[in-house]
Parts: C-alpha cells; sequence; structure tokens
C-alpha cells in the first residue's frame, strides 16, 4: 500500500513508539532477564551470583513438588478446558436453536464475565464451607459424603475446577454462540436432506466449522486455567490442602515470593513460557488450517 | 405447529433453568450479606434474605476501608482503559495509514504480547518496579498495562474498512494525518472505543496478582486485594455476612458496566472472533 | 537594606533548620490493633524528638515485607529501619544488607547496656554473643485451654494437663462427656513441632541449631521427632487432635467452642480473651514426660538497621532505638498487643503495678520461657536459611501422617531430604 500522507515519513515511527516501548520495557526485557537468571544462582540480597547452566532446570524436573505441581495443572486445566467448553457448547447450541430471543440469552450469560477469579473464588468458597455451604449441604443430604476441601485435596481440586468453569462460562457461552452463528445453514440443511439426524450433523458439520472458535477458546481457557484463576486459588485454598491445588502460577509465586528462591522460580518461568507459546502456536496452526479448509 | 410450541417452550424453560442455576451463586452470596452472623451460620443454610445488609456492608466498608479500594481500583481501570485506547490508535493508525519499515513489527508484538502472560515475566518485572521506585505508587499499577495488541488488532481492522476516499478528501482539503485521525476517524470509531474500554475496565478491575505483588500499602490496594483482606482477620471466624457484603460491593462496578455497555462489548466480542 | 538581607537570611536559616529534620523510614508489618499500638509510639516520639521523624509504612505481612526489603536493597531504594519475623534471622544476617545493631553505639561512641534486655529474647536475635537486632516483637507458644468444658466434663478447671498422656486422658473424658468432638489443636502446626523439640532440649538442625555456623542437615527423624510425631498421629487418629489449618486458622475453632484445648502463640491472647465467651486458662505447652528440660521459641519479629546510613540518620534511629527500650514504651506496647516486654525494667514495673496479678493470663507464656534453660543451643532455638520452606515440608509431613498416607517416621524422613536439599541451595547461594 502507499502511504495515505505522504512525506510524513518520522509520524507512524513516534505513533507506535509508546506501545513499542511498553512493550519492550515491560514485557520483552523482563522476560529475557528471567531467561537468564535461570541459569544463574543469586544470593537473596543479591551479594553474590554465580554462573550454575542448567543447574536450576535439573533441580525443578526432579523436584517431586514440581511434578506434583504439574500433574496438578494439568489435571486442573483438562477439567476447566473439557468440561467447560463441553458445557458451553451444549449451552450455546440450546440457545441457537430458537431464533427469537437469542440477543436476550447472549446478554444473560455474559454478566458472569464480570465476576473476577477472586470474586468466583470467595463465593464459591462459601457455598462448599465446610460448616455452613449450601452446597456442602446438599451433597451431604443426597450421596452422605461430608465435603471438607480445606483437608480433602481431591475435594479442593474439583472445587476449584468448578468455580473455573463457572467464572468462564459466560465468555465462552458468547463466543460458542458467535462461532455458531457463523456456521452457514446451507450445510447444515445439505445434510440434513441427506438424511443425516441431528446428532451426525453436528458431529460431521457444525463442530468441525467451529474449530476456529473451539482452538480460540482453548487458547484463551488455557490462559485462564494456567494463569488468571492465581485470584481464584489465593482466596480459596493458598495451594492446599497439602498441595493439592498448587498449581504451576501458585507455585512459581510461593517459591519466588515467599521461599524468596529467584533463580528457582525463574526456571521455573521459563518452562511456562515454552508451554504458553506452544499452545499459541498451535492455535495458530489450527486456525490457518480451517481458514485454508474454508477457501 | 402445537410440537413446536412445545419444543419452543421447553426450550425456553430449560435455559431459564440453567440462567437461575448460574445466577444462584451469586443470589446467595447476596442472601448471606444480608443476614446476621449467626443467621449466616445456620445450618442448613437460609435461602432468604434477612434485614442486615446496610450493617454488613457498612462494616466490610470500614474494616477495609473500601472507599479508598475502590477509588485506587477505578482510577486504575480508568487510567489504563483510556490509556491502552489511546495508544492502540495511535499505532494501528501507524500500521494502517503509512507505508514506513516498522510495519513488519506488527505480527511480532501481538506474538510477544500473547506469549507473555506475567508469571513468565514476573520476578524481573517486580524487581524493575523496585528500582524504578515504583512499588506501592499508581505508577507501578498503570504503566505496565498500557499497551495492548488486542486493541491495535481491533483498530487496524476498524481503520482497513473505511474507504480511501476519506483520507484522500483530507489530504487535498490540506488537513495533516493526526487532524484527521483526531476529527475522523475518531469520531468513527466511537463503537470499537466503547467495546475496547468495556473489555479493558472489566479485565483491570478484576487484576490480582500484579497489584497483590506490587502495592502493600494499604492506601493504594485495589479491591480486589480489599477480598483477601477480608478474609484474613487474624482472631476470629470468618464473618461470611460481612465477607459476603463487601464481594457484593467489590464485584458491583465491572457487573454495571458491563450491562449498561453490553451492545458493544458483544460487538467487541463479534470482531475478534471473525479474525 | 544590609540589615534586612541579614535578617532574610537569619530567618531562611532558622527556617531550613527547623525543617532539617532527618527522615527515619521504618518498614513493618504490623496490622490490625498492633498497627494503631504503633503509630501512637511513633508519634509520640517524634513529638518528642524534633529534629527527627520517624515515619512507619506498613508494607504488608511479614512476607511482604521481606520480600519488598529484598527487591528495594538491590534497587537501592531500602529504607533505614525493617521488622523482619524471627523467620528470616538467618537470612538477614547472610545479607550483607545489615549493620548489625550491637555496633551501634560503638559507632556513635555511646555505651548502652545491651543486659537490660530479657535474656532469651537477647540470645535469640545474636550471633557469637553480639545483638544484631533489636528485640521488639517478640512472643511463644503456650497452652489455651476452655475452663468450663473442664468443668463440664468433670475436671479439674485448675489443673490443665502437663504432659501429652493427660493431654491424652482429658481429651478421651472430654469426647466422652459430648463436651467436644475434637479436643485439640494447633496454631502455626509447623512452629509446634519446633517447640516441642526445644523445650524438650533437641537440636533441630547440626552446627548447634546452625547458631555455630550455616546448617548443613537437620536432626530428624531422630528418636525423639519420631515419638513426638508418633504421639500427634495416634491423638490426630483418635479425633483427639484435629488439623485445623495453619496460622491463626484454629483460633476459631478454639473461640467458638468447638474444640477445648489449642496451643498457640502468646500474641493470640488478647484477641481470643475478647471473643472468647468463656473462662480462658493457659499454661506451659505439653511435655513428654522422662525427657531433658529446654526452653520454648521465641517467636515474633525484631527491627534491623541497613547498612550504609550517614552518621545523622544512625543517630536517628538510635535516638529511636533508645526510646522503643524505656519502660513506659515497652509497657504501652505489651498491653496493646500482649507481646512480650523487651527489658527487664519494664517487667519489674509491670509487676509492681500487680499487672500479672490482675491478668494472670499475660504472665504464663513469659514464666515459661524464663524458667527454662537458656544455656543450650537447643533451647535457644534453631537458625535456618530456607526456614519457610522447611516448616512447608515440616507442614506437609503432618499432614501426610495425619491422613495416614504416610507412617510418622516416613513422613519425617521424606521432609528431611527435602529440607536438607534447600539447606544446601541456601549455602550453594551464598557461595559457601
Amino acid at each position: 500500500m502507499e502511504s495515505k500522507f505522504p512525506g510524513y515519513r518520522l509520524l507512524p515511527y513516534f505513533l507506535v513508539f509508546p506501545s513499542i516501548a511498553v512493550i519492550l520495557v515491560f514485557l520483552v526485557v523482563p522476560f529475557v532477564q528471567a531467561v537468564i537468571q535461570s541459569f544463574y544462582q543469586t544470593s537473596p540480597f543479591g551479594g553474590v551470583s554465580t554462573f550454575v547452566g542448567i543447574r536450576q532446570y535439573r533441580l525443578l524436573f526432579s523436584a517431586p513438588d514440581y511434578a506434583r505441581s504439574f500433574l496438578a495443572t494439568w489435571y486442573f486445566a483438562l477439567l476447566v478446558i473439557l468440561g467447560g467448553l463441553a458445557l458451553s457448547l451444549f449451552l450455546a447450541v440450546l440457545v441457537t436453536r430458537k431464533v427469537r430471543g437469542l440477543a436476550f440469552y447472549q446478554v444473560a450469560f455474559i454478566w458472569t464475565y464480570a465476576l473476577s477469579p477472586a470474586v468466583a473464588g470467595i463465593i464459591w468458597a462459601l457455598l462448599f464451607d465446610p460448616a455452613v455451604g449450601l452446597g456442602t449441604y446438599v451433597i451431604q443430604r443426597l450421596t452422605g459424603f461430608s465435603m471438607n476441601f480445606t483437608i480433602q485435596g481431591s475435594s479442593a481440586l474439583l472445587l476449584v475446577a468448578g468455580a473455573s468453569i463457572w467464572n468462564m462460562l459466560g465468555y465462552n457461552v458468547c463466543f460458542y454462540i458467535a462461532g455458531l452463528q457463523n456456521v452457514p445453514r446451507e450445510l447444515e440443511e445439505a445434510a440434513r436432506v441427506d438424511g443425516a439426524g441431528p446428532w451426525r450433523t453436528f458431529w460431521r458439520i457444525t463442530f468441525p466449522m467451529l474449530s476456529p472458535t473451539t482452538a480460540f477458546l482453548v487458547f484463551v481457557n488455557t490462559i485462564y486455567a494456567f494463569f488468571q484463576v492465581f485470584g481464584l486459588i489465593d482466596i480459596m485454598t493458598k495451594g492446599g490442602p497439602g498441595g493439592a491445588t498448587e498449581i504451576l502460577v501458585y507455585k512459581l509465586y510461593r517459591d519466588a515470593f515467599i521461599r524468596v528462591r529467584y533463580n528457582y522460580a525463574s526456571a521455573q518461568s521459563v518452562v511456562l513460557f515454552l508451554i504458553v507459546a506452544a499452545t499459541a502456536l498451535f492455535q495458530l496452526w489450527i486456525s490457518t488450517r480451517r481458514a485454508v479448509y474454508l477457501r | 405447529m402445537k410440537k413446536q410450541t412445545l419444543y419452543a417452550a421447553g426450550l425456553h424453560t430449560t435455559l431459564a433453568l440453567i440462567l437461575l442455576g448460574v445466577a444462584f451463586p451469586v443470589y446467595f452470596a447476596f442472601v448471606i450479606a444480608t443476614h446476621t452472623y449467626e443467621d449466616a451460620y445456620a445450618f442448613p443454610p437460609k435461602l432468604l434474605p434477612g434485614g442486615q445488609l446496610w450493617t454488613n456492608v457498612s462494616e466490610a466498608w470500614t474494616r477495609t476501608n473500601m472507599g479508598r479500594l475502590m477509588l485506587n481500583s477505578s482510577l486504575v481501570a480508568l487510567a489504563v482503559s483510556l490509556g491502552k485506547i489511546v495508544l492502540s490508535i495511535l499505532a494501528a493508525f501507524a500500521f494502517t495509514h503509512f507505508r514506513f519499515r516498522g510495519r513488519v513489527l506488527l505480527f511480532p508484538m501481538c506474538m510477544v504480547t500473547q506469549m507473555l502472560p506475567l508469571p513468565v515475566r514476573i520476578v524481573p518485572a517486580y524487581q524493575l518496579m523496585a528500582s524504578f521506585r515504583w512499588l506501592n505508587t499508581y505508577y507501578a499499577l498503570i504503566i505496565p498495562y498500557l499497551a495492548s495488541t488486542t486493541g491495535i488488532l481491533l483498530f487496524r481492522q476498524f481503520f482497513l474498512t473505511v474507504p480511501d476516499e476519506l483520507p484522500d478528501a483530507a489530504r487535498v482539503d490540506g488537513a495533516g494525518p493526526l487532524r484527521y485521525l483526531w476529527s475522523v476517524l475518531v469520531p468513527l470509531s466511537k463503537t470499537n472505543i466503547a467495546a475496547l474500554f468495556v473489555i479493558e475496565f472489566v479485565y483491570m478491575w478484576n487484576e490480582y496478582l500484579w497489584p497483590l505483588l506490587v502495592t502493600t500499602n494499604p492506601t493504594l490496594r485495589v479491591a480486589q486485594i480489599g477480598l483477601k483482606m477480608l478474609l484474613t482477620t487474624e482472631r476470629t471466624v470468618a464473618e461470611w455476612n460481612v465477607i459476603m457484603a463487601g464481594t457484593i460491593l467489590v464485584m458491583l462496578p465491572p457487573l454495571v458496566v458491563l450491562i449498561l455497555m453490553r451492545r458493544q462489548f458483544a460487538q467487541g466480542i463479534a470482531m475478534q472472533s471473525t479474525k | 537594606m544590609r540589615r534586612i538581607f541579614a535578617v532574610l537570611v537569619l530567618v531562611v536559616g532558622a527556617v531550613s533548620f527547623a525543617w532539617a529534620k532527618t527522615t527515619v523510614e521504618f518498614w513493618h508489618a504490623m496490622s490490625g490493633s498492633r498497627l494503631r499500638a504503633l503509630e501512637k509510639i511513633v508519634a509520640d516520639f517524634n513529638a518528642s524528638h524534633p529534629d527527627v521523624e520517624v515515619r512507619p509504612v506498613f508494607t504488608g505481612t511479614y512476607e511482604e515485607t521481606l520480600t519488598k526489603f529484598i527487591a528495594a536493597y538491590r534497587a537501592g531504594t531500602a529504607p533505614h529501619i525493617v521488622q523482619v519475623y524471627e523467620v528470616g534471622t538467618q537470612t538477614m544476617i547472610d545479607s550483607g544488607a545489615i549493620l548489625p545493631v550491637y555496633q551501634i553505639p560503638e559507632i556513635l561512641g555511646e555505651t548502652w547496656d545491651w543486659g537490660q534486655y530479657v535474656r532469651p529474647i537477647l540470645l535469640y536475635y545474636s550471633v557469637d554473643g553480639n545483638l544484631w537486632s533489636l528485640p521488639f516483637n517478640s512472643s511463644t507458644s503456650m497452652l489455651y485451654y476452655n475452663k468450663d468444658h473442664f468443668r463440664q466434663a468433670g475436671l479439674d478447671p485448675n489443673r490443665p494437663p502437663t504432659t501429652w498422656d493427660e493431654v491424652e486422658e482429658y481429651g478421651r473424658k472430654l469426647i466422652e462427656a459430648g463436651v467436644v468432638k475434637n479436643v485439640i489443636s494447633f496454631g502455626w502446626p509447623d512452629w509446634q513441632f519446633e517447640q516441642q523439640l526445644a523445650i524438650h532440649n533437641y537440636l533441630y538442625a547440626d552446627n548447634e541449631n546452625g547458631r555455630s555456623g550455616l546448617a548443613t542437615r537437620v536432626m530428624w527423624p531422630d528418636e525423639f521427632s519420631v515419638k513426638v510425631f508418633e504421639t500427634w498421629t495416634r491423638l490426630a487418629q483418635e479425633g483427639i487432635l484435629i488439623y485445623a489449618g495453619v496460622e491463626y486458622d484454629p483460633n476459631a475453632a478454639f473461640t467458638s467452642g468447638a474444640i477445648s484445648m489449642l496451643l498457640q502463640s502468646t500474641s493470640s491472647l488478647d484477641g481470643i480473651m475478647k471473643t472468647a465467651k468463656f473462662e480462658v486458662g493457659t499454661s506451659f505447652l505439653p511435655r513428654f514426660p522422662g525427657e531433658p528440660r529446654g526452653n520454648s521459641v521465641v517467636g515474633g519479629g525484631s527491627l534491623w538497621v541497613r547498612k550504609g546510613l550517614s552518621q545523622t540518620e544512625l543517630r536517628a534511629v538510635w535516638e529511636f532505638f533508645k526510646y522503643l527500650g524505656q519502660p513506659d514504651v515497652d509497657i504501652y506496647w505489651h498491653k496493646n498487643t500482649g507481646y512480650f516486654p523487651a527489658t527487664n525494667a519494664a517487667l519489674k514495673q509491670l509487676m509492681d503495678e500487680r499487672w500479672f496479678a490482675q491478668s494472670p493470663n499475660h504472665l504464663t507464656a513469659f514464666l515459661q520461657i524464663l524458667s527454662g534453660r537458656q544455656d543450650s543451643a537447643a533451647a535457644l532455638g534453631v537458625r535456618l536459611g530456607p526456614f519457610v520452606e522447611i516448616r512447608d515440608y515440616i507442614r506437609t509431613a503432618m499432614e501426610k501422617a495425619f491422613s495416614g498416607a504416610l507412617s510418622p517416621a516416613a513422613a519425617l524422613a521424606e521432609a528431611a531430604e527435602k529440607a536438607n536439599a534447600a539447606l544446601l541451595e541456601y549455602r550453594l547461594a551464598l557461595g559457601k
């Protein structure tokens, strides 16, 4: 393209400068520093700094606590992503079956997006409080099981996952509604004309057409489950009981700011980065593949 | 015919029930916020509101100095939203209206921002705040958030739909690019600005980890941390009635903003999902 | 003309002299009523010392305060005084960022009698007999119990359990009488483990509990520590002991009458007595019969001075420290927070006022610590670099032992392995 305002050669640089500056100073530089720090062992007050190569990483991957944190995170993320997306997709399909009132439902679901993970966490902590929670009461009446997430690790993990799914529900539903609206009716009708039942139509036609939305939501929910859920965990369980809900980001926070092991924490940062980068690239790959297929 | 209306009725009922189910936790929180301490601890729990809402709210308010906390959150959320809008518009304008070597930076910028969420750089970022002397200041809460590649992409997408006649006409009239931006493009972008505003305001109001780290002085803490402060009283049992009253307070502003600007938010979603 | 000029100069000079206050920045972690007490003390000091202004800044929890201090020090923006919890003592000693308090009078050309401070506290914060940080808010752990519950179960409310056997016996009676479902809980469970080792004069770590050199390994699991764990596990499985969370979480169970006994810091005394609707009794920590005697460990925090202060700043800091040591100030702090008075003079004054007679519960923890040994490293308490981490490991070990996931000995062994690794890391980081 040609510049719409020829003669202003320097102006565009000034226009992008603030954004680039913020990104460089507050995002890129600290990240590079984190990578470098992960190869050193520094005394807490910065007095002594020794290069130790991949020692931090070796320690990390041989630490049972890290393995436990890793597993807990994946288990938790899987619950949130699969459970959350399945539920949201189901709800979105229900909403789009009806032509009237679609806009109403979109609004009716979106409000949960305004709730922060911390708020979601505190409300669910109340609901399932071992002493006074309504949820605890209901579960006890229905199954006789006394749920106590402050001492039962699996209850804690399930609860945190439940709160997260609830938190992200509105967002996921709205995106699926938008995505479903973009699926051309003709394809679905063509399939029905060919004699395919609704279930088959859904799986063979609709769902594949939704894959860019799904890929996008998988990415967003992964970021949520890995990072944004921090507030929820800090409020509900603080990583307990016994580390059952100490997911990677929470362990990172504790190692860095409470146990004051900066370099060890930086190594964890780098590992997290690799996970995020892989997920981002995967999402990119899926969307471009789909886009090509569509054309 | 009847089958269809039955089907429709069944669908609506199911959906209504689901909506109530989704809203129930918040309702329950509200109910607890309206009871006394003893009633809040009733087991089985009460399901109807009591009359203590105002007492509990004032208790939560004074105990955590909630007014100050909400003020801080508002200030930060507003400053960042507006800042992001300005920076994104400027950058998007540059990327769409000029041909300059920096144009190749757009894609890497977006990838970088997506792949570097806070925890990936948290320790050095914190140390950076310490060396800038920004710990316990508004600067630490605002400035690191000011760049938004979501915003840049949003406005870029929009600017690309503006027909060439407009900038051409402006140029013929002798207006400079900035003049054009301010008098023509910005007014046209109102919906996009609103969409970005509501997304960013809600996002900033709900930020937890960064404010937790960089502000520990009570006069600078944000509303989310107020929740944590309500939970950790050193002496007594968790006073759920007061805690829930505080939670309702903290939860209201983004909710109100979202509901008031829901159409713009929906549009923001629509634009993001057709990337 | 000249005269006006001279007068102007004098006025400006006087004003700027008056404004030439030395500011002392003081970061602390005191919240709630402790914050109010602290602010009053500081305000009084500032009023009586017009050339100094101490600025207290509440920087969050103990952990947050320490993190901030470390980051600020690395960035060159650290305060003059910082309050650090006892767990951070070794980190501060190794930091290279600190001016040990005992050197201050020498530098300023003054003399100071260190003997005026209560001995166990003094020893806790000393290295090779020299005091490194100023005792400020010290506490220890003791036994709280519900006298009303005791009466209900037919137990003598003035004879609380002395040994763990008695805890078990009384516990069974309380449960059988239907008074409570669970009997006792621990505040700061990891700290209670340290207390048990210390009150029986057993070392926690080598190199004399980390006091004669950096600790290289923990002494557990040894016979005694396994005995402690096995006893507690048995109590937990009988339902007598209930693990109710960390730090101050179990206080709620005690004050609400859900349990009858609590091992907790003396700094909770005020809060508990105000909230409890029953008669609160206190006593020494329960012991194991037939084991040696040591002392309970000092907890809380102390004040540290940053290196690199100017002479004027140092003088200002020192004036503040001297002020804190005055009996009236010390007593005010004790009465409004529950922390020990740090000076012997304050102690005497409190006794003269019959304070402890009016409020015997305030004396218990103090008496416990004054009546114990003060001459062995085990009784003084352990100093570890990666203390926070090691406490985490002990807590996990307790949770695993109580839930039956691991045997007590195995749980301790697992924790010890991790603890020793952490100690190694710490030494490596310091290049030692």
